[in-house]
Formats: C-alpha cells, sequence, structure tokens
C-alpha cells in the first residue's frame, strides 16, 4: 500500500513538472528571463526547465510559484482581487 | 525635516544590480523632499558599514537584497540583520525589506516582542528582465513596472501617508499594472502578470501600520 502510495505521489510531482515545463515553453519568450531570488544572475526559460528537470531548489521554488497562481486562479482569488481596482 | 532614512544599494549581481538601480527614484524623492538619506552602496554594504550608517534620529530603513527568513543581505550575502543576532536595530523603524522571505520570519520575531513597523516578502520577490538590458537596468521597460510598483511602499511613507496605506497603494498599483496587461496578448505578458501576482500576493505588513516618518 505504502508502494503503492509513494508511485502515485511520483507520477504526481512528474506530471506537474511537465505542466510547468510546458507553461514556461508556452509564456517564456527568449529574450526574458526570471529573477525569483536565487543568487548570481536572472534565468532564460531554458534554464527554468533545466531546474525543474534537476529537482533542485530553483526549480522547486519555480514549481511553487506556478502552483500558487494556477491556485489564485482556480480558487477566483485572482479575479476577485483584479476587479476590486476596476 | 528631523528624519533620517537608511537605504542598501548593493550592486554585486543582476539581481541587486537591478534593485539598486530602480530605488534611484526612491533617492531623489527624499533629495526634492530635503529628507536625509544614507545610502550605503556596492561593497560598502557590509553589516559594518550599514550599522555605521544609523543614526540618532534614523526613522526607517529600506533594504535592497537577497534574503531568508531569517537575515536580510548585503554585498556578496553578508548577512545586514540576522534573527536573535540584531534584530533588535529594527526596534522603533519603520523597515521595508525588498529581500527575498525575510517577512515570515524576521519580520514577525522583530515586531512580535519589540515595536516598530515590517514590510517584506513571505516568498521570494520576483521579477521579469529583458535579455538586452541587463547592463542598464534603468532602460528596462519590463521590468519597470515591478519597481514602480515596489516603490510606492518607500515613496508613499516619504509624501507623509501611513505604512499601511503606503502598503495598500503599492498593493493596487501591483493589480492595476496587471489588469493593464491582461488588456494586450503578447507572449511575454503571461510572465510579467505571474511574477506581479506573486508579489502582490507575498508582499505583508506586520506591527503598527499607522506609523509615517514625520
Amino acid at each position: 500500500m505504502i508502494k503503492e502510495n509513494t508511485s502515485k505521489e511520483q507520477i504526481n510531482k512528474e506530471d506537474i513538472k511537465e505542466l510547468v515545463i510546458t507553461r514556461i515553453r508556452a509564456q517564456m519568450p527568449s529574450n526574458f528571463r526570471l529573477c525569483i531570488g536565487q543568487r548570481g544572475g536572472s534565468l532564460s526559460g531554458a534554464q527554468m526547465i533545466e531546474h525543474i528537470k534537476e529537482g533542485d531548489e530553483i526549480g522547486e521554488q519555480i514549481i511553487q510559484s506556478h502552483l500558487n497562481f494556477i491556485k489564485a486562479q482556480s480558487t477566483g482569488e485572482l479575479i476577485t482581487a483584479l476587479n476590486s481596482v476596476l | 525635516m528631523d528624519t533620517h532614512i537608511v537605504i542598501t544599494l548593493p550592486r554585486w549581481d543582476d539581481i541587486t544590480e537591478y534593485l539598486s538601480s530602480f530605488s534611484k527614484e526612491i533617492v531623489d524623492s527624499c533629495k526634492n523632499k530635503q529628507i536625509r538619506i544614507t545610502t550605503v552602496e556596492k561593497e560598502r554594504v557590509t553589516r559594518k558599514g550599514f550599522i555605521s550608517s544609523i543614526r540618532k534620529n534614523t526613522k526607517m530603513f529600506i533594504f535592497n537584497g537577497h534574503g531568508a527568513p531569517n537575515c536580510i543581505c548585503g554585498h556578496k550575502d553578508e548577512e545586514l540583520i540576522s534573527l536573535g543576532v540584531n534584530d533588535y536595530l529594527l526596534k522603533d523603524k519603520i523597515t521595508y525589506a525588498r529581500s527575498c522571505w525575510s517577512f515570515s520570519e524576521l519580520g514577525q520575531v522583530c515586531v512580535g516582542k519589540k515595536s516598530g513597523c515590517f514590510i517584506g516578502y513571505i516568498l521570494p520577490f520576483q521579477f521579469v528582465v529583458e535579455e538586452k538590458w541587463v547592463s542598464n537596468p534603468l532602460k528596462d521597460n519590463t521590468a519597470r513596472v515591478f519597481f514602480e510598483t515596489s516603490n510606492l511602499v518607500p515613496l508613499g511613507l516619504i509624501k507623509g501617508n501611513t505604512a499601511i496605506n503606503s502598503n495598500e497603494n503599492s498593493k493596487r498599483s501591483m493589480l492595476k499594472a496587471m489588469n493593464k496587461i491582461l488588456k494586450y496578448k503578447e507572449k511575454g505578458n503571461r510572465a510579467i502578470l505571474e511574477a506581479l501576482w506573486n508579489n502582490y500576493y507575498s508582499q505583508k505588513l506586520v506591527g503598527n501600520g499607522e506609523m509615517t516618518l514625520f
């Protein structure tokens, strides 16, 4: 049972990685760089994807940021906030 | 006016270069209003350099730089303020920390047991830049929106507004910028929108929001 859950969790994590990578490819032009608190420099879309694939700390931050936005969209928090200043 | 501000302006990587370049508006605003401001710049942004800039009448700190939940950093990540070590320096002060995560622990504790007001971020402060302007940030109109909106925190305080009003005004300006971006269907707009949302969501105030600079 534990093994099954672990496997399911891993599949979900891979799905989430794939989702975020697809979003990055769709929304980051090649001339844009993201600064997300990492030391050193800014990140191109390709570098962001690299970090996600490696599963390092920066990759996790990028994933978390995308999930936060998706959550804000799905709960209506984003649209409520945007409408409050119209 | 008998009030004094300290602003840190490290410039040792792309990120700190942008943070410090776009702080020019804040320094200029102080000078125009004849408010005393001490700029701690480049390699002088060390703990020693920062502490030596503090005066008896220092009322506000503006930090630019990297950070962590328990610290705010300066040049090459030297810790300027560390939780449990010298967070007492923020006592009775208005602090705006444009540094990642510092609100989550440092902001809470230093105001919780003492007094003052802390405005910072519970997540990394994000911004999007254009590659061609990395060596000349002030020409980067893509990055500009992130700093024009967050600068409204210190600029509001410099105008004499309360901390809570300055914070709310800054956050409202982020939402207005997002609404404007949504009107145009350019590929990069989505990335800008999401980074702005991150900053809107994570910019928080704790402590005495009624504090003013004067």
